[in-house]
């Protein structure tokens, strides 16, 4: 194995070991447990959905939000953790490229999340598929078609929330390599995630056919500077009506987020390098 | 390999930035030292005085305005001259919740030794610190003492040619600090290069070779120690069972021959030496 | 210029994978639900935010629909009902549930509450309160539209539209057009066809209605099945009226001469009262 990769897997492996000690991350991992276990419960508020849209929503929105506050606060915590505690003196005072620690602290933070993650969207096909059982069973009875519940999509949708918490990652760690503050980088990176998450709209008004001109020039512009984080919000699609997923889409929404995310960390490794520890 | 000095800073010069203006604070002004290979060398001076900001520049933890800087001939802040490096930082941080011999494994393994020779490296390591015993505890537990050795122990893991301690015996009680004096020595004895930085001038007296002193980012002073402390125009000679008449007889025979006599005082132990002598074989635990 | 070329080179390199997004973005748009942009502004600062951002969209949807129930049942802020109730179905457009009750509480509720606003029906002007019915029934059917389509034209949302066009807009024509649309969709209402026609009959239309009925039942009706017998006792009707002759007619079904009356025929419990009270061909 590359000897800069394996340190790389290294300060991951600290990283993924601090970050799943922090009370924090067990608090908002218990609170999106809860919530997805608790969706089958409050599935009586809704209103002319199916019931398994309802459960989708909740547990895909759960993964959402805690997943959301959890990439923005705890890769900004697990930086500045490092930085202000000055252990990031020790490790750099080591063969280790700071472009290389960005990277292990990168992959030890989505780690964290890819068990967030995993364990949520497990808690969720557990609920989903339970339900779809019933539901089938009274569909047969009343000779009415099955509910379409795909619990291959809803792995696939994980992976795409876990990718899009991969490129949140990726931005907060931007932010902080230039912050010097954990809290301008908490504060910046959830605004930066939040202008992703609005990216679609500029994006959708572009897609609009209208005359050329500077404003939207700069519109533009500036939407292709801004990650489209929208786009990883597949998850009831996926798992209730896959074949509304236009074929083909999947590859690309998979390459965007992987190019968002060595774009950021090679921004990021830019900003660091020349950092003052 | 021994041509060349273990660290060869030629007018370096390092300016901080400080609040929106950008006003400028000079840390570091026109330094040039020369450390050379297999002794121990103390780097001193008053906070504030550009020292630890120095070292922060040779390890390429900041970066320099002007300068160049190399270590064991190679250009500074390449992971190539880390990799033959060492460094225990001023009261060091460590990760509380690994053990310690989880903590020194873990800088074995980003230093680069071979994953078949880690396990020797941390032991070896280990006990050169004197830390064997405690290496099973966690990190979070350590007294101050205990921490900065293990803090050598992660810097020696991976048996650099030249190792810099920032400070290595700050707050930590006279026998910790013998006891880290001893291992500095030790690694003189293996042929390692070790700058110190340290506030306690008697033990950098005692373990270095040379010394350099530091005052508001210049250097003022260079030099082997016997060279910098000896005062050649003066003598001191030891008398057991000095009399009134037998001073006044010295002074007199002193005056025939052109000399003086100075002063005339009963010699001290210094304070450490004391406290050494009456609190033995106590360690850190 | 050093100091910029990095910079300048992220800039490049942010804008090829913000390239590579857009056509990602293209594909994605295709399979996700329009949330109606225009209708959410107004209420994206009372929690819809979270919905817009992409989680959690079914339930704030539905939170934003109990809200404006409660201001529903309280009859007075016509404005801020309908702004939430849009909200809900912007939210999530797929769901029929939104549209249908938005659409009907403003196309029969709204008006009167509006009438109430100016007076009452004492002191407003008939034709003003015809004004102000219709006004607003036309209001809920262009939601209903923005409905059928954002639901990839659902068939109970096209038979509500059509109520609306029949009783409040009293446009037959309009609400046949509605019946028809929602007959030849998936999971028609079984009244659908039927009403599509008689509506067209009232209209003065019939032998276009007979036609449209009968290539209905030809194509889709017989295949049901208990082979849609209540359709084709109405298609028979029309035929007498229309007093086609006998080859003109459809074909005499196998089980029309096993059981004339037709009444009895297979389907039992299929009833032939319309289930909206009043509508028929005659």
């Amino acid at each position: 194995m590359n000897a800069a990769f394996a340190r790389c897997l290294w300060i991951a492996r600290l990283t993924f070991l601090e970050a799943i000690r922090q009370r924090f991350f067990a608090f908002l991992f218990l609170l999106g447990a809860v919530l997805v276990l608790s969706s089958g419960a409050v599935r009586a508020f809704d209103f002319g959905h199916s019931e398994l849209k309802f459960i989708a929503d909740f547990g895909f929105g759960g993964l959402f939000l805690f997943g959301s506050i959890l990439g923005v606060v705890m890769t900004a915590q697990l930086f500045f953790a490092e930085i202000d505690n000055r252990t990031a003196l020790t490790l750099l005072a080591k063969p280790l490229g700071r472009g290389e620690f960005l990277v292990g602290k990168f992959l030890g933070t989505w780690a964290v999340l890819g068990v967030f993650v995993a364990v949520l969207a497990a808690l969720l096909a557990v609920m989903m598929g339970a339900r779809a059982a019933e539901l089938a069973e009274l569909a047969v009875e009343r000779r009415l078609p099955p509910p379409e519940c795909d619990l291959l999509g809803l792995a696939v949708a994980a992976l795409l929330q876990w990718l899009r918490l991969g490129v949140v990652v990726a931005l907060v760690l931007t932010v902080a390599a230039a912050a010097r503050t954990f809290l301008f980088a908490v504060v910046v990176g959830a605004l930066a995630v939040l202008a992703g998450q609005l990216q679609w709209l500029s994006q959708e008004l572009l897609l609009k056919p209208a005359e050329a001109g500077l404003g939207r020039a700069v519109l533009w512009v500036l939407t292709h500077l801004l990650p489209n984080l929208q786009q990883f919000n597949l998850g009831d699609v996926l798992v209730l009506a896959p074949t509304q997923v236009p074929a083909g889409t999947l590859p690309w929404v998979f390459a965007s987020g992987l190019a968002y995310i060595a774009a950021f960390l090679a921004c990021a490794a830019f900003l660091f390098r020349r950092r003052e520890i | 390999m021994t041509a060349g000095p273990a660290i060869s800073v030629r007018n370096l010069t390092k300016d901080f930035r400080i609040g929106l203006k950008g006003l400028k604070l000079r840390a570091v002004d026109d330094l040039t030292l020369a450390v050379p290979r297999g002794q121990v060398f103390g780097l001193l001076g008053p906070n504030g005085c550009g020292k630890s900001t120095t070292l922060k520049i040779v390890l390429g933890l900041v970066t320099p305005t002007s300068g160049e800087i190399s270590i064991l001939g190679l250009p500074s802040a390449t992971s190539a001259a880390r990799a033959r490096t060492g460094f225990l930082p001023e009261a060091p941080y460590f990760h509380k919740f690994l053990s310690g011999r989880e903590l020194v494994r873990y800088c074995a393994h980003l230093s680069g030794v071979p994953s078949g020779k880690v396990e020797a490296a941390v032991a070896e390591a280990l006990e050169l610190a004197g830390m064997t015993e405690a290496a099973g505890r966690l990190v979070g537990t350590y007294s101050k003492g205990m921490l900065q050795r293990i803090g050598l122990a992660q810097a020696i893991v991976h048996d650099p040619e030249l190792v810099i301690l920032d400070e290595p015996t700050a707050g930590v009680d006279p026998v910790g600090a013998a006891a880290i004096g001893r291992i500095i020595e030790s690694m003189r004895a293996r042929g390692k290069t070790v700058v110190l930085c340290s506030h306690l001038l008697g033990q950098v007296e005692q373990v270095c070779d040379r010394v350099a002193i530091m005052d508001k980012g210049r250097l003022v002073l260079e030099g082997a120690v016997a060279d910098v402390l000896e005062r050649r125009d003066r003598h001191t000679v030891t008398i057991e069972a000095l009399t009134p008449a037998a001073l006044a007889a010295a002074e007199t025979a002193l005056a025939a021959h052109g000399a003086r006599l100075g002063a005339v005082t009963h010699p001290r132990r210094s304070l450490e030496e004391l406290f050494r002598e009456l609190v033995t074989g106590s360690r850190d635990a | 210029m050093r100091r910029l070329a990095p910079w300048l080179l992220f800039s490049a390199l942010f804008l090829g994978v913000g390239l590579l997004a857009e056509q990602s973005w293209r594909r994605v748009r295709l399979g996700l639900p329009e949330i109606g942009r225009r209708q959410l502004e107004p209420t994206v600062g009372q929690g819809v935010l979270l919905g817009v951002l992409g989680g959690f969209r079914t339930v704030v949807a539905d939170f934003t629909w109990i809200r404006s129930y409660v201001l529903w049942e309280k009859k007075t802020d016509r404005a801020g009902t309908e702004l939430l109730m849009r909200a809900a179905c912007a939210l999530d457009p797929r769901s029929r549930f939104f549209w249908e009750n938005a659409g009907l509480t403003i196309a029969n509720d709204m008006g009167h509450w509006e009438i109430r606003r100016r007076g009452g029906y004492a002191k407003v002007p008939k034709d003003i309160q015809d004004h102000v019915l219709r006004g607003y029934a036309r209001r809920g059917l262009d939601l209903m539209d923005e409905g059928v389509a954002s639901t990839g034209g659902n068939a109970a949302l096209l038979a509500s539209a059509a109520l609306v066009a029949e009783l409040q807009l009293k446009d037959l024509a309009l609400s046949a057009d509605y019946y028809r649309r929602s007959a030849e969709a998936r999971h028609a209402p079984w009244f659908a066809a039927r009403f599509a026609a008689a509506n067209l009959w009232k209209e003065g239309r019939r032998r276009e209605a007979y036609d449209w009925y009968r290539a209905h039942w030809l194509k889709t009706l017989r295949l049901e099945e208990d082979g849609a017998p209540d359709d084709l006792k109405e298609l028979r009707d029309m035929e007498q009226e229309l007093r086609l002759p006998l080859l003109a007619r459809l074909p005499l079904q196998p089980w029309e001469v096993a059981q004339p009356g037709l009444s009895t025929k297979p389907g039992d419990n299929v009833t032939t009262k319309p289930p909206v009270g009043g509508q028929s061909r005659k």
